[in-house]
């Protein structure tokens, strides 16, 4: 009974109070709301800061892991914009007065002098025979062309500070560079405008004796007894070369060389390249001597 | 927009933050334990693996290119064999040296044990045949590596001068590069470790070069190669 009249009086306010509630809860719900916020706020601090903390985590671990070469990352250098990456068959090797037609300026793969140019930190001062700079690259080294024309004073600085004392490292001007820096490993090519571009570290990083981009891991740097004198060594020649030149593909790059001792064509080159012969080919022309009177 | 601040829903939501919170401590926690790790659980190739065959015997047919190539470079007049014969030194030379510091890092002997044979490894699944060396072919271990040169060709190679000099290196290399080409197409293909299958194929790859140039060179001096080994 005091159950009936108490529900019955509870009913009563029920029914009013129903709607009277909702006006309580609302007003009590604007009222609580000052409360949660500063649960909001301190949930939304701590999700913050464990976010913080994976992002920190996150990309200090990979940025680590960017730059190093590895089976599961054999191009670090596909991190950074603008490398262009092309193919060649290694191991195609001309003779000292034999030029190569290449499809790049300046080159970056394909065939090549039998001698390397010197890779140890090699700054050089002059422009040099392209042909004995890609073998470097064949060997894991990054060579860094420029133009001498654009580059100079601090900016040259800057690229030397890189190269000097570094092994499979080197440096030369080229003159004609369509950009002011070029970058070259073998089969990947970055050009740039600055010297103090962030670029041209991640592109050493990734590719200076990458085991798995350089065709020949374990080349050496070192020039003595190749025939390439580091202290005169064989000048760049800027005249386009020749239909006699070997072409991309090899064509010509061993037989070429027999036909060549044959007599044929490096006469013609001879005459078409007095200045560059001039200078530097003591030791390559001694070479070339040798074979014909072996044939 | 007041629900899911209100009662039961405002502490799902709290319980939701927790967990995303602890999920990302907790997995930025696992990539450090991860990177600290890194490597240390890599399981070395034990003795009579395809990398340890291949480290060992590689080496070993390496380091007589490299004695003969040094040969050739100090007593050579001809300046291109010259620097040919340095790049081949250099090269296996250091190729040699990553071998063994694999096989140190592998905790097995740099060297195959006296006796022992070589290229046992290359028999694996029974099918695969190879040169003997001395012209035949066998499944099992061998004596002398194909390729590989006789005390007295190495003599024979020391007393020679000029042109006989350059022919004798160029056919002896020659010989070597295409007894090496088994061997390294076989780690090349079998290997467990990327760095030795990659290792191994650019062995097959730059010595196939050699191996044309050197028969180009050979051809210029009017010399034949030796039957292939």
């Amino acid at each position: 009974m005091a159950s009936g009249t108490k529900s019955k009086g509870s009913n009563k306010p029920k029914g009013k109070p129903n709607s009277a509630n909702k006006a309580r809860k609302s007003v009590v719900g604007t009222a609580r709301k000052p409360k949660p916020w500063g649960m909001i706020i301190g949930v939304i601090v701590i999700v913050l800061l464990a976010g913080g903390v994976f992002t920190y985590a996150f990309t200090e671990i990979s940025d680590k892991e960017k730059w190093v070469v590895s089976e599961d990352n054999k191009d670090p250098s596909t991190n950074i914009s603008g490398v262009v990456r092309k193919e060649y068959e290694s191991g195609q090797h001309v003779t000292p007065e034999q030029r190569v037609a290449y499809d790049q300026s300046p080159p970056f793969g394909g065939p090549h002098d039998n001698a390397w140019a010197e890779c140890n930190g090699t700054v050089y001062p002059n422009a040099v025979r392209t042909e004995n700079m890609v073998h470097s690259l064949e060997h894991g080294s990054v060579w860094i062309a420029y133009n001498p024309d654009k580059v100079k004073g601090k900016a040259l600085d800057t690229l030397k500070g890189k190269v000097e004392g570094q092994p499979y490292m080197l440096m030369s001007p080229y003159p004609g560079l369509d950009q002011p820096i070029s970058l070259q490993s073998w089969g990947h090519q970055l050009k740039l405008k600055d010297a103090t571009d962030p670029r041209i570290d991640e592109f050493i990083k990734s590719l200076r004796e990458n085991q798995y981009q350089n065709p020949e891991p374990g080349g050496r740097c070192d020039a003595q007894g190749t025939g390439f004198d580091v202290t005169n060594p064989p000048p760049f020649v800027a005249e386009k070369p020749g239909p006699d030149a070997v072409t991309m593909d090899g064509k010509g790059a061993s037989a070429a060389t027999d036909e060549g001792q044959g007599g044929a064509v490096p006469p013609a080159t001879g005459g078409e390249t007095p200045p560059a012969t001039g200078g530097a080919t003591p030791p390559a022309t001694g070479g070339t001597q040798a074979p014909p009177p072996s044939q | 927009m007041s629900a899911p601040f209100s009662g039961v829903s405002s502490r799902a939501w709290i319980f939701a933050a927790a967990m995303v919170a602890v999920l990302l401590v907790g997995g930025a926690g696992g990539m450090i334990i991860a990177n600290a790790r890194a490597g240390s659980d890599d399981v070395a190739p034990s003795a009579g693996s395809v990398d340890v065959g291949f480290a060992q015997d590689m080496r070993v047919h390496h380091l007589q290119a490299v004695t003969m190539a040094g040969i050739e470079r100090d007593r050579t007049a001809d300046s291109t064999l010259q620097g040919l014969a340095f790049d081949i030194e250099s090269t296996q030379l250091s190729q040699a040296s990553e071998m063994s510091g694999w096989l140190t890092v592998w905790v097995q002997p740099s060297l195959p044990a006296p006796g022992a044979g070589h290229m046992k490894w290359m028999s694996e699944g029974g099918t695969h045949t190879h040169s003997n060396g001395e012209g035949g072919k066998t499944t099992g271990e061998v004596q002398r590596m194909p390729g590989m040169a006789t005390t007295e060709e190495l003599n024979k190679l020391r007393k020679l001068s000029g042109q006989e000099l350059d022919v004798f290196f160029l056919q002896l290399m020659l010989r070597h590069h295409q007894g090496g080409l088994e061997m390294a197409e076989y780690g090349a293909r079998h290997a467990s470790k990327g760095y030795v299958r990659n290792l191994a194929q650019k062995i097959v790859d730059s010595q196939e070069n050699e191996a044309d140039l050197m028969r180009d060179f050979l051809a210029q001096r009017g010399a034949k190669p030796l039957p292939a080994p």
